[in-house]
């Protein structure tokens, strides 16, 4: 099964450090590595926002929601269970520290 | 929320490996590394749920291993002083290098060396896929039997098998190199493809993929590309799974039934896989060398995953690669599928003759799929009429219902086309079979030897096939396919079947022209020269089992199964006699002078017993085992085996002689 997981900004706006660059890719290369990681990146702050109203489609810089609610970054993973999901999450943030995110299951066929 | 249990399951299935792994280069011995490895999974499950799951759950469980390995060298140091030194060895290094497993190339290859071994050569295949999917990927025997469809303690005894295995040849906890690389490589991946296979075309059950199997073997597979990046069958295969796995979805229909790849809705293609598979092929390309059979398959795949439609596949690419596929696998399936891909390219003709190459195949035999494909290529060549019996063919050896409707559709579709029906022709085979199997006045177990043969007929020839086209020399090519090997006798019996039919039907031609009587030879055993057996009765540094045994068999006349049934309760010693079933065993004095010793005072059992006691897991009934010695009754296979290799010096052969020759000339 597999889980889309979006990140959000950190509470505590802590500048990224070399070391915390160092482990996210140790960390990106072992999830790779044993198959669960599909695909991340990180995202534009904001975006363009997108409206379609009776077959007209509007394309927009805004207005946006919340910084704080916006998604910044996002990982697609191949998991058995959402417990597994749970668990590479967990890691994740062990790694970059405070913040909040959301674990959505991707339904395939 | 989830609870802690299938957390721990969870961090279990993510680290199990590295866990196992490392702690296997500590103990030296795999099946005790896992043991200490569950002790810490066992732990966890203990302590997890009162201490709350710790922040490195994954360091936690392979500290705790460590210790208890630690703890478990101690112990075994009392007993062994080559332990004592492994122990001291052991300190001085988690003291010096705290923990050298935390370099990543270090754990990395141990991972690997587990791959290696738990997909070791001297391991029979079963135990092989059950231990990598434990081992490498933290399943559980009853999950591992739930895949497997079969029962949790088979699994259980198959790992425990082969664990004793490895401890008892032991196998090294190392990298293979040089030429025993490839061989043990092509093991790991053969493997791992079995267990993709497993799950991709389900061969039992109700479901046709079964996606847990398919993740695991995908997850192996990446996990290995990344640990032996240097090799590319380790790519092609990779990029053969992803993208097989991309065609997960498209390949079953609404109501399950399996949708042929030409008619999938390749919409439905997972393109995220399929440029996954891409990926690994270009690792392939940069890595460069002659292509092996897993990157030769996956380059097929490629192809057919850059065809927009069905129609754009670039068949002659197929048909080439299909080509070089044949010179390094030739199985009959991968003949049968470059029959189709030359069809495809070179026109039905070029892939018919490449067929009907194949139709005497025994392992074809019954493979619904080249009577379809054969049909496929007719019906391309305008022969309706062939092709159609070639479909009915198919469909009545298929076991899948949905491929069978779909078989018999394209045989009804023929049939609407051919203003030839069999009809015209009069009786069909499968007509006249069923007429002559019914006929009054046939005894119930000739009809049955009949039907065998008709049945045969009929798979091979297609019941549809008019009665009047039948030749001697189909009759003559589907004996040769079915029971050229098998023995006379039953040859003969199937020969006088058709002699039978042909008769009864009053045809034109006799079917069995084509068959000549084979000679049957008699069984009977011939007697051992009595000067032979003076030499091997003179031998008495024999074991004295083995020498009652044959005076036994000798002396009595008896049969072998029956002498080796005897229990030590029947004998009467003093009438030199003993009772089985419903006959009497009798004895000289050659036997009576050997009988006491060999009983030994034994009151109860079986007269003649095995060497050693049975393993638990193989406990024969009650009957068969010495109350007294906790010894098995000895096996024929084992008294033929042992008698064989006794008189070998003796045959003038030099094949040594078989236990029923020890009866005399009547």
């Amino acid at each position: 099964m597999r889980y889309l997981m979006m990140t959000k900004p950190s509470a505590t706006n802590t500048a990224p450090n070399e070391n915390l660059f160092e482990e996210m890719g140790k960390f990106i290369e072992e999830m790779t590595a044993s198959g669960v990681l599909l695909a991340t990146g990180g995202l534009e702050p904001g975006g363009m926002r997108v409206t379609a109203r009776g077959g007209e489609v509007t394309v927009t810089d805004g207005p946006f929601t919340e910084a704080k609610e916006a998604v910044v970054g996002f990982a697609l993973v191949e998991v058995r269970s959402e417990e597994e999901a749970i668990e590479v999450t967990r890691r994740f943030y062990q790694i970059i520290g405070d913040g909040d995110g959301v674990i959505q299951r991707v339904f395939t066929s | 929320m989830a609870d802690v249990h299938r957390t721990v399951d969870a961090v279990w299935k993510l680290e199990s490996a590295r866990i196992v792994a490392g702690l296997t280069r500590l103990v030296h011995d795999v099946g005790l590394a896992e043991e200490l490895a569950q002790d810490a999974l066992v732990a966890a499950l203990e302590q997890w749920p009162e201490s709350g799951v710790p922040a490195n759950p994954g360091a936690w469980l392979m500290t705790t291993a460590k210790r208890r390995a630690i703890d478990h060298i101690r112990r075994a140091q009392r007993l062994d002083r080559k332990h004592e030194q492994l122990a001291r060895e052991l300190d001085t290094r988690q003291q010096d290098a705290p923990d050298q497993s935390a370099e990543p190339d270090a754990e990395q290859n141990d991972v690997l060396r587990l791959m290696f071994i738990s997909c070791h050569p001297v391991l029979p295949t079963e135990a092989r896929v059950a231990l990598t999917l434990r081992l490498l990927g933290g399943l559980t025997a009853a999950e591992i039997a739930r895949a497997f469809l079969t029962g949790e303690q088979r699994i259980v005894q198959r790992m425990a098998a082969a664990k004793r295995t490895l401890a008892e040849e032991r196998v090294p906890f190392d990298l293979p190199a040089g030429a025993e690389l490839a061989e043990r490589l092509s093991s790991v991946l053969e493997v791992i493809y079995l267990i993709f296979n497993e799950g991709y075309s389900a061969t039992a059950g109700d479901d046709l993929i079964r996606p847990g199997l398919c993740l695991e073997a995908l997850r192996l597979g990446r996990l290995l590309a990344e640990l032996a990046p240097h090799e590319p069958e380790v790519h092609g295969l990779v990029a053969l799974m992803e993208i097989q796995a991309s065609r997960s979805a498209a390949r079953t229909g609404p109501s399950g039934e399996p949708v042929p790849l030409h008619e999938q809705n390749r919409g439905r293609w997972d393109p995220l896989l399929i440029r996954r598979g891409f990926t690994a092929m270009l690792r392939v390309r940069d890595l460069g060398g002659r292509p092996g059979p897993y990157v030769l398959q996956a380059a097929i795949a490629v192809c057919h995953a850059q065809a927009r439609t069905a129609e754009d596949t670039d068949w002659r690419q197929i048909a080439t690669l299909y080509e070089a596929l044949v010179r390094l696998l030739p199985t009959p399936i991968v003949q049968l599928n470059r029959a189709v891909a030359v069809g495809m390219a070179h026109g039905p003709e070029a892939g018919l003759a490449l067929v009907d190459a194949l139709t005497a195949d025994p392992t074809l035999r019954d493979y619904h799929l080249l009577p379809s494909v054969r049909g496929d290529l007719l019906a391309r060549l305008g022969r309706h009429d062939q092709a159609r019996v070639e479909f009915d063919r198919a469909a009545a050896l298929t076991r899948n219902a949905a491929e069978r409707a779909f078989l018999c559709r394209r045989a009804d579709e023929l049939a609407a086309t051919t203003t030839t029906a069999a009809a015209a022709h009069g009786s069909t085979l499968g007509q006249a079979a069923q007429d002559f199997l019914a006929r009054d006045g046939l005894d119930p177990a000739t009809a049955r030897s009949y039907r065998q043969t008709l049945r045969r007929l009929c798979l091979a020839l297609g019941e549809q096939t008019p009665l009047a086209a039948l030749t001697a020399d189909q009759v003559a090519r589907v004996f040769a396919t079915a029971w050229g090997t098998a023995a006379a006798t039953t040859w003969n019996r199937h020969r006088s079947a058709v002699r039978s039919f042909t008769a009864w039907a009053e045809l034109d031609v006799d079917l069995a022209a084509g068959l000549d009587r084979r000679a049957e030879t008699r069984p009977r055993a011939h007697p051992i020269d009595p000067a032979v057996l003076d030499q091997l009765f003179s031998r008495v540094d024999l074991p004295v089992r083995e020498r009652t045994l044959w005076r036994l068999l000798h002396e009595s006349a008896a049969g072998v199964t029956a002498v080796l049934s005897l229990n030590v309760e029947h004998l009467d010693l003093a009438d030199r006699r003993a009772r089985t079933g419903n006959t009497w065993v009798t004895w000289r004095s050659g036997t009576a002078h050997l009988l006491p010793e060999l009983l030994a005072g034994r009151s109860r059992g079986p007269l003649f017993l095995a060497d050693r006691r049975p393993a638990p897991a193989r406990m024969p009934a009650g009957g068969d085992l010495c109350p007294d010695t906790g010894r098995r009754r000895l096996s024929y296979e084992r008294a033929e085996y042992l008698f064989k290799q006794a008189t070998k010096p003796l045959d003038p052969t030099g094949a040594g002689y078989t236990l029923r020759q020890l009866k005399p000339r009547d």
